[in-house]
């Protein structure tokens, strides 16, 4: 079955590698190693917030992760030109890791899987009730 | 200066954000000490920078990147027509709850 979804993908050219990274999550492990050795740069206190905010952005991911991905790309952007000014971690960020990944997320509407779940939960019940 | 005005500047930083925009083009570290200057002491450029990720996401500024001295490029944002239409409502709405809150001061006493 999966054979035949690859067959039918690869001739459509490109999609066929989309199709290809997204059931592997390839593209991911890859943007991931970027991560891995743009962060290795900076400097130590940075690299403790980086931790942080993974811990602290992961709640707000969908179920693979993805959506996650650019918004961390943004931000170690952030850390990469704060870093460069010289600035300590705590001067651009405060103390509020916390906060600034929740602001983070909502800006970027990071949907988490309960929202998702919650969504669709009021909408069978809205249906349920014949609205 | 005053402590703790994190909350009530909650609702007007977009505002101050993009007025500072208005007048030159410019980028997150430069803004955040404008923000500082003017003595919003507390806002740190982390804050600044999920403000600007919500102004670029509504599509109010235009962003440039630019190659800088140290560092990698750094982001520059210049405000656009919609950016100009959003300003003048915030300064509109500002000058409504200022009055009504001075009105209710006022009354007060």
């Amino acid at each position: 079955m999966v054979v035949r979804i690859i067959k039918n993908e690869r001739v459509k050219g490109e999609t066929i590698m989309n199709f290809w990274e997204k059931i592997t999550g390839s593209d991911m492990t890859k943007e991931m190693k970027s991560f891995e050795s743009r962060v290795k740069k900076l400097p130590a206190d940075y690299q403790a917030a980086w931790g942080e905010i993974n811990a602290n952005l992961w709640p707000h991911s969908d179920f693979t992760g993805r959506n996650l991905i650019p918004i961390l790309d943004g931000v170690l952007g952030l850390l990469e030109e704060t870093a460069a000014d010289g600035q300590s971690v705590q001067e651009v960020l405060g103390d509020d890791i916390k906060g600034f990944c929740s602001a983070l997320a909502s800006e970027e509407g990071a949907k988490t899987i309960r929202d998702k779940w919650r969504e669709q939960l009021n909408k069978n019940i809205a249906k349920k009730l014949g609205k | 200066m005053l402590e703790n005005l994190t909350e009530m500047l909650k609702g007007v930083l977009e505002g101050c954000v993009l007025e500072i925009i208005s007048r030159k083009e410019t980028y997150g570290y430069e803004i955040t000490r404008s923000l500082n200057a003017l003595g919003f002491t507390d806002v740190v450029e982390g804050t600044v920078y999920t403000i600007l990720i919500r102004l670029e996401k509504n599509k109010l500024v235009e962003i440039t990147k630019k190659p800088s001295d140290m560092g990698p490029p750094r982001k520059f944002f210049a405000i656009n027509d919609a950016g100009r239409e959003e300003l003048r409502r915030f300064w509109d709405k500002w000058l409504f709850v200022s009055s009504k809150m001075n009105e209710l001061k006022e009354r007060q006493s």
